[in-house]
C-alpha cells in the first residue's frame, strides 16, 4: 500500500499530460486523491497494529511509523479536500476567463507533483532524500505561487524560491555535519539513515551535532515559516490561488516541521536532555508568535492575515516540541493536526470570498453574510476556531500545550504565550469582523454561493474541527502516543 | 593527496573572491564556470582515489554529472537568459567592491575561528579545507545580498551550493550516491525555474533589478 501512495500522484501527473479533456482532468484529480486517502487509511491501520512499516526494496528506502503516518494523513486528507474544492474553483476561474484550459492542466500537474514530493519526504528513511524531497516541494510549488502572473504574484514567487532555496541549502549543510558527526559510528550503508542514527545516538559527536542542529533548524525552519525566516510566507500565501495557499499552510509547513522533529529526536537522544534544543526552539517559537501578534493588527489583506496566523501556530508547535515532555509533544502533534484542518477550511473559504468580491482588501468587502451565506458563517466560526475559542479543536490542543508548559513550572513562557494568544485573537476580531456585516454590497453580483462542491468541503471541515474539539477518537490518541514515544524514546 | 585537496580548496576560495570583485554579469557567469570546473576536478580526484582504494565508481559518476550540469549546462543557460534580458550596464552593487572584498576577508577569519572553537571537526589541527569551503558559502551569501540584478542572485545561490557540495566532499568524502544525485537534480531544476522567472520579472517590471521588486511588505 505504501507504494500505491507514491505512485498514484505520479501516475496522475502523467495522465494530466496525456489526457487533455477538461472534465477528465477533474475526474483524475479527485480520483487520485481518493485513492491516496484509501491507501493512507490502510497504512495507518497497519501502523496502529504493527508500529511501523518498512519495505526491504532499495535498502529499506521506504519506512513509515506513527509520526510520519500522522503527517501523511494530514497531507492526503487536505489534498482530497483541496482537489474537490479545486473543481468548482477552477470552473469559476475559467468562466470568468481568468484561466484557460491549458493553464488548468499546468495547475493540476504541479499540484499533484507537489503532493508527490511531500509524500516522498514523509515516507523515506534517509534524511538526505528527505532533504531532496523537501527542496523539490519548493520547486513544484514555485510556479503555483506565481500562477496568476501579476506583478505581485511574480514578486511573491521570486521571493519564495530564492529564500526557500537558500534556506534549505543551509539545512543541507546541517545534514552534512549530521553525517560528519556519525562518521566514526556508522558504516557507509547506514549514512543519514535516521533509524540507525537514533540507535547510535549516544555515540555521535556532540559538538558537531549542535552545529548540525542549528543549521538544520534555520533551513527547515525557513520552510516551516518560523520567524525570523518567515518573510516569504505572507507573500506566497496571499498571492497563490486559494487552494494552493491551503496546501502550503496545511501541508508544506507541517512537512518541514516533521523534518525538524526527526532531527530533534536524534539530538535530544544524543544529549540525554532537551536543554540545548529546547531553549533555541522555545525562543524561535515565541519570536514567531510575537511576530504574528505584531503584524496581524496592521493587515489590510485577509489572506495575508491568515498567513501570519499560520506563523503563530507554527511557533506554538515549535514551543511544544522545545519543552519535549510527553504532554507537550502530544499537544504539539495534536495542534499540528488541528491547525491544518482549521487553516485549510479558512483558506478554502477565502477562495470563495475572493471569487465573489474579486479583491483581497478587507476594507472593500462588507455584507459577507448576505452575499455568501454558508461561506460567511463558516469563515466566521473558523476565525473563532483559529483564535482558540471553545468548542473548536485548536482550543483543545492549545490548552494541552499551555498546561504542559505550566506543568514544567515555566510560568514566564506560559504566561507570555497566553497573553500573546489573547492579543492575536483581538487582532483577528478587530481586523476581520468588518467583513461580515454592512449593507454596502456590490450591486452587479447577485448574492449566492458560486462553488457548491467547495461549500460542501468547508462545511465538512467545520464538522471535523468541531467534533475534534470535543472528542479525540481513541485510534488517533493511540497513534499520537506512539509518535510521542518514537520522538522521546522508550 | 591531502596537498592537492588543500590547494584546490584555496583555489576555490580565490575564485569566490574573484567573483566578488566582478562587475558585469557576463564575468559572474564565467567565474562561476571556473569555480564549477574546480569543483569537478576535486570530485574527480576524490573519485579516482576512492576507485583506486575500494573500486567504487559512484564518485566518478557524480564528477561526470557535475561537469555536465554545473560546468556546461547551467552557465550556458545563464548566458542565454542574460542575452535575452540585458539591455543596459549600470552599477550593480550596494557597497563598493573594495569594502565587499574586505568583508569577505573578515568572513574567512570568522569561519577560521568558529571552526577552531568547534571540537570534533578539528582533531588537533584545524581543518583548513572545511574553513575554506565554509568561507565560500559565506561569500556566496554576501554576494547574493550585495548584487541588485536577479541573475546575480542566482549566481550567488549557485556559489552557496558549490560551497556546500565541496564541504560535503571534504567533511565526509561524499554523501550517499542517491542523495548526491538528488541534490544535483534539484539544483538543475531550481536554476531552470529561476531562469524562467527572470524572464517573467523582466516582462512585468521592465528590468531585472530586484530593487524594483518591493510591493509586498508588512
Amino acid at each position: 500500500m505504501g507504494y500505491v501512495l507514491l505512485t498514484v500522484p505520479l501516475l496522475a501527473v502523467v495522465l494530466f499530460i496525456v489526457l487533455k479533456k477538461k472534465h477528465l482532468q477533474h475526474v483524475i484529480s479527485v480520483a487520485a486523491s481518493v485513492t491516496m486517502t484509501i491507501a493512507a487509511g490502510f497504512l495507518t491501520w497497519a501502523v496502529l497494529k504493527g508500529g511501523f512499516i518498512e519495505y526491504s526494496a532499495w535498502g529499506g528506502f521506504f519506512r513509515v511509523d506513527a509520526l510520519s503516518v500522522i503527517v501523511i494523513d494530514i497531507v492526503v486528507i487536505i489534498s482530497l479536500m483541496t482537489s474537490i474544492f479545486s473543481v468548482g474553483y477552477l470552473e469559476n476561474e475559467i468562466k470568468h476567463e481568468k484561466l484557460t484550459t491549458d493553464r488548468m492542466r499546468i495547475y493540476y500537474v504541479l499540484m499533484h507533483a507537489f503532493i508527490f514530493t511531500m509524500l516522498l519526504a514523509l515516507t523515506v528513511k534517509n534524511i538526505g532524500i528527505m532533504w531532496v524531497a523537501i527542496e523539490a516541494t519548493t520547486l513544484a510549488s514555485a510556479f503555483l505561487v506565481g500562477f496568476y502572473n501579476g506583478k505581485e504574484a511574480i514578486e511573491a514567487a521570486w521571493k519564495y524560491i530564492m529564500i526557500c532555496s537558500v534556506g534549505i541549502a543551509i539545512a543541507l549543510l546541517g545534514i552534512i555535519f549530521l553525517q560528519f558527526s556519525s562518521l566514526a559510528v556508522l558504516d557507509s550503508s547506514q549514512f543519514l539513515d535516521w533509524t540507525a542514527m537514533i540507535d547510535h545516538a549516544t555515540e555521535l559527536q556532540g559538538p558537531t551535532l549542535r552545529l548540525a542542529f542549528i543549521f538544520i533548524l534555520v533551513g527547515f525552519g525557513t520552510k516551516a515559516g518560523l520567524a525570523p525566516m518567515h518573510t516569504w510566507l505572507p507573500d506566497a500565501h496571499s498571492q497563490a490561488p486559494s487552494p494552493i495557499s491551503t496546501l502550503m499552510s496545511g501541508v508544506l509547513l507541517n512537512g518541514s516541521m516533521y523534518g525538524i522533529i526527526r532531527i530533534v529526536a536524534i539530538v535530544n537522544r544524543s544529549f540525554g536532555n532537551s536543554m540545548f534544543v529546547g531553549r533555541i526552539l522555545i525562543a524561535v517559537g515565541i519570536l514567531s508568535v510575537v511576530t504574528a501578534a505584531v503584524f496581524i493588527f496592521s493587515q489590510k489583506d485577509y489572506k495575508r492575515l491568515l498567513a501570519y496566523s499560520s506563523i503563530e501556530h507554527m511557533g506554538i508547535i515549535a514551543i511544544a516540541i522545545g519543552f519535549f515532555t510527553p504532554v507537550s509533544l502530544f499537544g504539539g502533534l495534536l495542534h499540528m493536526i488541528n491547525h491544518s484542518f482549521t487553516k485549510s477550511m479558512l483558506f478554502l473559504s477565502t477562495g470563495n470570498i475572493l471569487q465573489k468580491y474579486n479583491t483581497r482588501e478587507i476594507s472593500k468587502i462588507s455584507g459577507l453574510f448576505k452575499m455568501l451565506p454558508v461561506t460567511g458563517v463558516v469563515f466566521l466560526l473558523g476565525l473563532f476556531a483559529i483564535g482558540g475559542t471553545p468548542p473548536f479543536s485548536v482550543f483543545a490542543s492549545e490548552i494541552v500545550v499551555i498546561s504542559a508548559i505550566f506543568q514544567e513550572k515555566n510560568f514566564l513562557v506560559g504566561g507570555l504565550l497566553i497573553l500573546l494568544l489573547a492579543i492575536i485573537f483581538t487582532g483577528i476580531v478587530v481586523t476581520l469582523f468588518k467583513l461580515f456585516y454592512g449593507t454596502d454590497i456590490p450591486k452587479e453580483t447577485p448574492p449566492g454561493e458560486l462553488n457548491i462542491p467547495g461549500v460542501i468541503v468547508i462545511v465538512l471541515l467545520l464538522g471535523i474541527i468541531t467534533v475534534m474539539g470535543l472528542y479525540i477518537p481513541n485510534e488517533l490518541r493511540i497513534l499520537i502516543d506512539q509518535a510521542v514515544e518514537i520522538v522521546i524514546g522508550g | 593527496m591531502t596537498n592537492y585537496l588543500d590547494a584546490l580548496s584555496v583555489l576555490l576560495l580565490v575564485s569566490a573572491f574573484i567573483l566578488m570583485g566582478n562587475k558585469r554579469i557576463g564575468s559572474y557567469i564565467k567565474t562561476f564556470q571556473f569555480q564549477s570546473a574546480l569543483v569537478a576536478l576535486l570530485t574527480g580526484i576524490i573519485g579516482i582515489s576512492s576507485f583506486a582504494q575500494d573500486g567504487r565508481i559512484d564518485v566518478l559518476i557524480i564528477c561526470a554529472v557535475v561537469i555536465g550540469i554545473k560546468v556546461l549546462f547551467i552557465p550556458y543557460l545563464l548566458k542565454k537568459t542574460y542575452a535575452k534580458v540585458a539591455y543596459r550596464v549600470e552599477k550593480d552593487f550596494f557597497l563598493n567592491i573594495p569594502i565587499l572584498v574586505l568583508i569577505c576577508c573578515l568572513m574567512v577569519v570568522f569561519s577560521y575561528f568558529s571552526f577552531a572553537e568547534t571540537m570534533g571537526i578539528n582533531t588537533g589541527t584545524i581543518n583548513n579545507q572545511i574553513v575554506n569551503s565554509f568561507s565560500v558559502i559565506l561569500i556566496g551569501l554576501l554576494f547574493m545580498i550585495s548584487r541588485k540584478k536577479a541573475i546575480g542572485q542566482i549566481v550567488g545561490f549557485l556559489v552557496i551550493e558549490n560551497g556546500i557540495f565541496v564541504t560535503a566532499l571534504f567533511a565526509t568524502h561524499g554523501m550517499p550516491f542517491i542523495v548526491d544525485m538528488g541534490i544535483l537534480m534539484d539544483i538543475l531544476v531550481a536554476v531552470i525555474i529561476m531562469g524562467i522567472m527572470v524572464f517573467r520579472i523582466d516582462e512585468k517590471f521592465g528590468s531585472i533589478n530586484v530593487d524594483n521588486i518591493k510591493d509586498l511588505r508588512g
